[in-house]
């Protein structure tokens, strides 16, 4: 009986518990009878707790950023746009005999959706105020409060200029923009190296909801969503997973406001 | 042709529960749901935890992580149900750990495990405990590679046998004898003989 043998496979079957129980029970005797295989056991079984302790501190560490699933995902979803366009606009260059010329992005797919046209507004918006070093707003920082009150008349909406915090980008002040839908707001900020990030605000009545979105047109990056009515688009040249998390804190402090 | 401009997949990956934007065909293929990419990011912790116990450097190791849940997104479209996604995950890892060993002939002085993580707290109550999960990490830093990732896959993230031998691409018994190898040398490493918790005179 002591010496009833007990498969190798069996005792490490039995230490990770991958056996029936009535088969669990019965190594469980023979192990009593058996001190010394008892031992070996007892040792493995103390390897495993210990890599267990020792190792289960990494698992509660902080998470570097680059292992971001949402961002990953949000750089992919922006890569896939813009290698799609970018096909699309060769294959219009070839139909069209090679004749070259500015391709409308977001155009080529049937009618623009709201978003592509939310889009579009707002990245030519910022590419023309952006890029003056000199009068990028209309009413600086110092005017928050007058701008906030210019913009929600005429929207005929109520918004005021979002705060973006420790971002690293500081309110410059805003305008008045233009668009083919009607009147939008601009809001301009400015981070230590000069870059310029503007939130752009437009009334969309009618148009659907949509979660936030990836935009590209003509070499800007945007992050556009539509919200009971109202297209946003936060537009700066940064990496697409900082893009979105600005955009987030964006639409939360405009959540707040509706 | 070109069907449309975005992966239905990652789309309502990104929009969660909300509809379609309004912009896209309504998707034409079932695709997986939320449910699998929330247990894909449950999993990241583990699989980083693995993968830095099995190269012993951080930085290496949170590479391997990335590359392998970047080709997770790639392959998301093959995940119909939400089972199995931890093992799906560990296996996609071991494979590109592997590719990756085999293309890269010196690899960078590993670290030590506990490096970083000396004084955390309750981990190491007394000496004893401490040297013996000294002589463990060094005992499996020695470890075939082949062994050691058996033993770290049962042993510390809790795959089953099965689970183990679908990941390292290998029948269950091969997965048990290396169990049995791996933890015997452990064991022959650490010097567990006589009663235990060890006691060990240095």
């Amino acid at each position: 009986m002591n010496d009833h043998p007990i498969p190798e496979s069996d005792l490490h079957a039995y230490i990770d518990g991958e056996l029936p129980p009535d088969r669990a029970a019965d190594i469980a005797r023979l192990l009593q009878e058996q001190p010394e295989i008892a031992e070996r056991v007892a040792a493995y079984m103390a390897q495993r707790d210990a890599l267990r302790a020792g190792l289960a501190s990494i698992a509660a560490e902080p998470m570097p950023p680059q292992l971001d699933l949402q961002a990953m995902i949000a750089e992919r979803l922006a890569e896939r746009r813009v290698r799609w366009r970018a096909a699309a606009a060769v294959l219009l260059a070839f139909l069209l005999g090679g004749a070259g010329g500015w391709v409308v992005h977001g155009r080529l797919s049937g009618p623009p959706s709201d978003l592509t046209l939310l889009a579009q507004d707002a990245i030519a918006n910022h590419v023309v105020y952006a890029a003056d070093r000199r009068r990028p707003t209309e009413l600086g920082a110092g005017q928050r409060e007058d701008l906030a009150r210019w913009v929600s008349n005429r929207l005929k909406h109520t918004v005021a200029p979002p705060d973006m915090g420790p971002t690293g980008f500081h309110y410059m002040g805003g305008r008045l923009a233009a668009t083919a839908q009607g009147p939008a707001g601009l809001f301009m900020y400015q981070d230590e190296s000069g870059q310029r990030l503007s939130v752009f605000v437009l009334p969309m009545p009618g148009a659907a909801n949509t979660a936030e979105h990836m935009v590209h047109v003509e070499g800007n990056e945007g992050c556009a969503w539509i919200d009971k009515g109202v297209g946003y688009t936060v537009v700066a040249p940064v990496p697409a997973a900082e893009l979105h998390n600005l955009a987030e804190r964006v639409r939360q402090q405009f959540d707040s406001q509706t | 042709m070109m069907q449309g401009d975005g992966d239905p997949t990652l789309e309502q990956a990104l929009s969660g529960a909300k509809p379609p934007p309004p912009d896209r065909d309504p998707p034409g293929q079932a695709h997986a749901g939320a449910g699998v990419l929330a247990r894909i990011e449950a999993s990241i912790p583990a699989l980083r935890r693995y993968a830095i116990a099995l190269l012993r450097n951080r930085d290496e190791a949170d590479d391997l992580v990335h590359d392998c849940l970047a080709r997770a997104l790639d392959k998301l479209h093959t995940r119909r149900e939400e089972a199995d996604v931890r093992a799906w995950l560990f296996a996609i890892m071991h494979n590109l750990f592997i590719s990756q060993t085999r293309r890269r002939r010196s690899r960078p002085t590993p670290e030590a495990l506990d490096d970083s993580h000396e004084n955390a707290a309750g981990l190491r109550p007394t000496q004893e405990d401490a040297l013996f999960w000294r002589d463990l990490q060094r005992g499996l830093a020695m470890l075939p590679e082949e062994q050691r990732s058996v033993i770290l896959l049962v042993s510390v993230e809790d795959l089953s046998y099965a689970e183990a031998a679908q990941v390292l691409g290998v029948p269950i018994g091969t997965v048990m004898s290396r169990l049995a190898r791996g933890r015997e040398k452990l064991r022959e490493h650490t010097g567990q003989t006589g009663r235990l918790p060890l006691r060990r005179v240095k």
